[in-house]
């Protein structure tokens, strides 16, 4: 191996290394509200976020239009009282970057804690589900280029998924498309992988 | 450093993330009850699969064997994962053929129990082996530990487990090991103490 393979082949763990800790920092952020850190983890190229049954939203401005006005209610002081709290663990990165190096694709799955209120209830819940996003390298940074996060179950912590799978309906008015793939369990809904199986091939 | 060692490192942390990406793929398709595609990711030269109090089944047939009874087992009705496969620590072999890796996971489940559809918890260790075969990664041996498959009404302690995993009719030999909460049982770590050495 010359010293141009390798340094491609050590570019190629940097870019997995550094596309997990983008996942990752995402949610910090999101468990802290911090919607201003999330924006700027997008692209200004950005394609869409769809957020469980929230609908689709298109380009930098549906970013801006889906974190910052509609879950930071526009600014202004944090308007989520202390006891809200949401705390969404990022699980089980399978990353893949193009060959060129420029985009990547990432499967996680995440398992939430998180107390909020549904009508007129605080309520406590478990909540599971699956991202299948991508990711673009721009200026030698990565940053999200499509973040989709499918929404497996959202359960009162005191039921559980099978009695209780999901809690409320929420599409959000400014959306610009109805959600794609809203399939929550027990729909059976199996969210597409990205890759191919690595030994099949398939 | 001279270029061939630093290839060595290179393809360590390489080998590292493969296998990495190997046993979330594994719970991937677990998850989805895709067994055929969870059968391809063993090798030919497979050692064993054991799972819980199922038993052993060796070789890569005994895989098949394995995980066919899985699907065997599928009742009408509702059955439902979520195995999130977490924290792992691998170790590669410093021949760079073999390789350990120990690994948590955390699950939700559903599915019937004694003709009554039941939403549980479900923890357990991964104690497994990978080989490395024409430049991939593949699993050599699969030993899932339970620690404890409470009703999500109940919890561990209370129930610590819903009831006893037998073995499959079709293993090669009992479990080696099925010692769930609260036995007190440590799974063994494949890794030595990286401080220590022992």
């Amino acid at each position: 191996m010359n010293l141009e393979e390798l340094e491609r082949q050590v570019q190629l763990q940097e870019d997995i290394q550094e596309i997990e800790h983008l996942q990752r920092t995402y949610g910090y952020y999101f468990d802290n509200n911090m919607w201003p850190e999330i924006i700027d983890l997008f692209s200004d190229n950005a394609e869409s976020v769809e957020i469980v049954d929230h609908g689709v939203f298109y380009g930098k401005k549906g970013v801006r239009r889906i974190y910052w006005d509609m879950f930071g209610g526009g600014g202004g002081p944090r308007h989520y009282p202390n006891w809200m709290q949401f705390i969404v663990m990022q699980i089980g990165g399978v990353v893949n970057v193009s060959p060129d190096g420029k985009t990547a694709l990432g499967r996680w799955q995440t398992w939430l804690m998180e107390s909020m209120p549904f009508g007129a209830y605080n309520r406590q819940e478990w909540r599971h589900g699956y991202y299948e996003n991508k990711y673009v390298k721009e200026d030698g940074k990565w940053k999200f280029s499509l973040l989709h996060w499918n929404n497996t179950f959202c359960t009162p912590f005191e039921v559980g998924w099978l009695k209780y799978p999901q809690m409320g309906w929420m599409p959000l008015p400014d959306a610009d498309l109805p959600p794609t793939a809203f399939h929550p369990y027990p729909s059976g809904y199996h969210v597409p992988y990205h890759y191919k199986h690595p030994i099949a091939s398939e | 450093m001279n270029l061939e060692e630093l290839e060595k490192q290179v393809t360590l942390l390489e080998d590292v993330h493969e296998i990495e990406n190997l046993q979330k793929l594994y719970g991937y398709y677990f998850d989805y009850t895709m067994y055929t595609e969870v059968i391809d990711l063993f090798s030919e030269n497979t050692d064993s699969v054991e799972v819980s109090g199922h038993g052993v089944f060796r070789g890569k047939k005994g895989a098949k064997r394995m995980y066919n009874a899985m699907l065997g087992r599928k009742h009408p009705g509702l059955t439902f994962f979520e195995i999130m496969q977490s924290q792992g620590v691998v170790e590669v072999a410093p021949d760079g053929k073999t390789a350990t890796g120990r690994w948590y996971t955390p699950s939700f489940e559903s599915r019937p129990v004694g003709g009554t559809q039941r939403q549980t918890w479900q923890f357990g260790v991964y104690d497994n082996e990978y080989i490395k075969e024409n430049g991939k990664w593949y699993f050599k041996k699969l030993h899932w530990n339970l620690t404890f498959w409470p009703s999500f009404e109940s919890g561990f302690v209370k129930v610590p487990r819903l009831s006893d995993d037998i073995s499959f009719l079709s293993a090669d030999a009992p479990a080696t090991a099925y010692h769930p909460y609260p036995s007190g049982y440590h799974v063994p770590y494949p890794f030595k103490h990286p401080v220590t050495g022992e």
